[in-house]
């Protein structure tokens, strides 16, 4: 067995933590989960365009969209091969509601200078509307392009992860109102169980099934896991998410450490020069 | 304040919709990248003159002799006056700008814009110590009461204490980048706070050899200064190489092609022609020295600018291909 095997299914999650298992191999594509957290959530419309790509006119996870759902059609390559073993005249959709993964270490929350991201009673990640001062710091900073600057208000905003409703000992909008369970919600080690059952239930199936969210997948670079996991059927850039990403904070140590020699280098020089200049002649 | 995201088709002309689903989501971005633009720019040109004449003047004052004031006087005063505006720049920069004193509710170790916030604060305070003794002792404050107390404090120790507070603003800010997901800065983590430093003390060896004027010690001044310039210049050159090389073709792009292309090859050449002028200004006839000099100096200090722009808004392009974010984040048994 290599050291890949021993991660997979594995996550760092605190006992006691909760999110989200979105089985894309469940989804239906009814962008429920959409509308229930614009709903819920009090968000304005996005712009409202046509990508022109594919059903998925919503584009991306944004200030003011907080679940978006990809859909992806699985067509053939020049050769003519379909990643599929359905008949030609079938279509080959993937859909995945995509969200914040709540990281279990958050690159966002550790970017934050104001304290305004913190880690929540029920180990999600949210951001204090009244502390954030929209310095756009957390945005770069996530590995999976969640958090946003909105043009409205001007702080960045993100899923919640519905912590009004958790507070109420209510169940978050987006798996309330999905109708096929494709979004399910629970304690995150309870979740990851039910995930490691279903993928060897769809391998079984002959399905390409795999976790993504565990230390061995999506989870890793420090990362620990994710709180809001996935399960796919294709490899995790097809549905735009990074295989092996990694925690930015991870950098900030060794970076610091040759600033500090190279100012150190630069140091002697300017010293040196300083010292060692002798009077010009003839000047 | 962030714009309004907008979907625009990404395919190439003539590609089937197979191509982009293959390789990534119909093209689109994985990562957000970072809204910032040029106050952001003109506060690390800003931030990295005030730190490279901080260190300038301490460094004169600590080993240079008498020669050396100069240096000392005119550093201090540029240090203080180049980081004034960095607040304002970041302030402006702000979604909230009226929550600004947010960012000095915590210190976390791990986040380098907190840090940067009181390394700056740190900075502005020694600078204006730095520049308040100065200006004690050059008697633009008078000669009487206050003064007296201001030029009882230790000018060496000011001199020594400002050297940390002076590398830490001029070479956070390649970290901060560095500690994101933006393939281009994360690629170069290691590599864009010593970029940065190096870029720091040419220019502010630039600015002040135009500014040191014409003392008695000028020439002693200038050479000194140059020495200055020329290893910062060496540096900056082979990191600008180290870089380029070290993103490969596609984290690279940005800084290979386009505008922010350009303005990274003239950050190099810029390096490169100031360097030449310096050692060209060696041979000449002396008449042409000076011409030659301060050709040098202006030319290193715009390449400093070009640096922070290409690197900056190489940065947003570069969150923009999802290409470069799999090149970073490709497992290869998935």
């Amino acid at each position: 067995m290599n050291s890949e095997s021993t991660l997979v299914g594995r996550t760092r999650a605190r006992p006691g933590a909760f999110g989200f298992l979105t089985d894309t191999t469940l989804c239906i594509g009814c962008k429920a989960c959409e509308v229930a957290c614009k709903q819920w959530n009090q968000l304005p419309m996005d712009d409202f365009g046509f990508t022109g790509m594919s059903y998925d006119n919503t584009g991306d996870l944004g200030a003011t969209t907080w679940r978006h759902v990809a859909f992806i059609e699985r067509v053939a390559d020049r050769q003519g091969r379909r990643p599929t073993r359905l008949q030609p005249f079938q279509s080959h959709w993937l859909m995945l509601s995509d969200v914040c993964k709540h990281c279990v270490n958050a690159g966002c929350m550790e970017a934050c200078p104001t304290g305004a991201i913190i880690r929540t009673e029920f180990d999600t990640v949210v951001i204090q509307q009244d502390i954030c001062n929209g310095c756009g710091y957390c945005v770069p900073a996530c590995p999976f392009g969640v958090p946003a600057l909105s043009p409205l208000d001007g702080k960045a905003h993100k899923c919640t992860l519905c912590y009004d409703r958790l507070k109420d000992g209510l169940e978050p909008a987006c798996s309330k109102a999905c109708p096929t369970d494709a979004i399910q919600f629970g304690p995150v080690h309870a979740l990851m169980d039910r995930a490691k059952a279903r993928v060897a239930e769809l391998q079984a199936q002959g399905v390409d099934a795999r976790i993504y969210g565990d230390e061995a997948l999506g989870g890793t670079g420090g990362i620990g896991g994710l709180n809001a996991f996935f399960i796919l059927t294709a490899p995790p850039e097809v549905y735009n998410l990074p295989a092996a990403p990694e925690l930015p904070q991870r950098r900030v140590l060794p970076a610091f450490l040759t600033t500090a020699l190279a100012a150190l280098v630069l140091g002697v020089a300017t010293l040196l020069s300083f010292w060692r200049t002798k009077e010009v002649r003839h000047g | 304040m962030a714009e309004l995201r907008r979907w625009q088709h990404r395919r190439a002309p003539g590609e089937p919709v197979s191509a982009e689903t293959r390789e990534s989501y119909y093209g689109l971005p994985v990562i957000h990248g970072p809204h910032w633009r040029w106050p952001i720019v003109f506060y690390f040109v800003l931030g990295g003159l005030a730190g490279g004449s901080a260190v300038l003047a301490a460094a004169a004052r600590l080993v240079g002799g008498r020669w050396a004031r100069s240096v000392v006087r005119i550093g201090r005063y540029l240090a203080f006056l180049a980081v004034l505006p960095g607040p304002l720049l970041l302030i402006v920069d702000l979604g909230r700008p009226e929550r600004f004193h947010h960012m000095l509710r915590v210190v976390k170790l791990r986040s380098p814009m907190s840090v940067g916030v009181w390394g700056l604060v740190g900075f502005t305070a020694s600078a204006f110590l730095n520049a308040l003794r100065q200006a004690a002792e050059d008697g633009l404050l008078g000669r009487r009461g206050v003064v007296q107390c201001i030029r009882r404090l230790p000018d060496r120790g000011l001199a020594a204490m400002s050297l940390l507070p002076a590398f830490f603003l001029a070479g956070y800010t390649g970290v901060l980048l560095g500690a994101t997901a933006v393939p281009l800065w994360a690629r170069n983590a290691l590599r864009l706070g010593p970029l940065f430093l190096c870029s720091a003390l040419s220019s502010a060896a630039a600015a002040l050899s135009l500014l040191v004027g014409s003392g008695p010690d000028v020439q002693r001044v200038r050479r000194a200064l140059e020495r200055v310039e020329q290893v910062a210049l060496v540096g900056e050159l082979a990191l600008l190489e180290a870089v380029q090389r070290g993103s490969g073709d596609v984290v690279g792009r940005p800084i290979t092609v386009g505008l922010e292309g350009r303005a990274y090859a003239g950050a190099r050449a810029s390096a490169g022609l100031a360097l030449g002028l310096h050692l060209l200004a060696r041979v000449v006839p002396r008449r042409f020295r000076t011409v030659l000099r301060v050709l040098a100096a202006l030319v290193a200090f715009g390449g400093a600018f070009l640096l922070r722009a290409a690197i900056v808004f190489g940065g947003r392009r570069s969150a923009e291909d999802p290409r470069a974010t799999f090149v970073m984040t490709h497992d290869e048994r998935h």
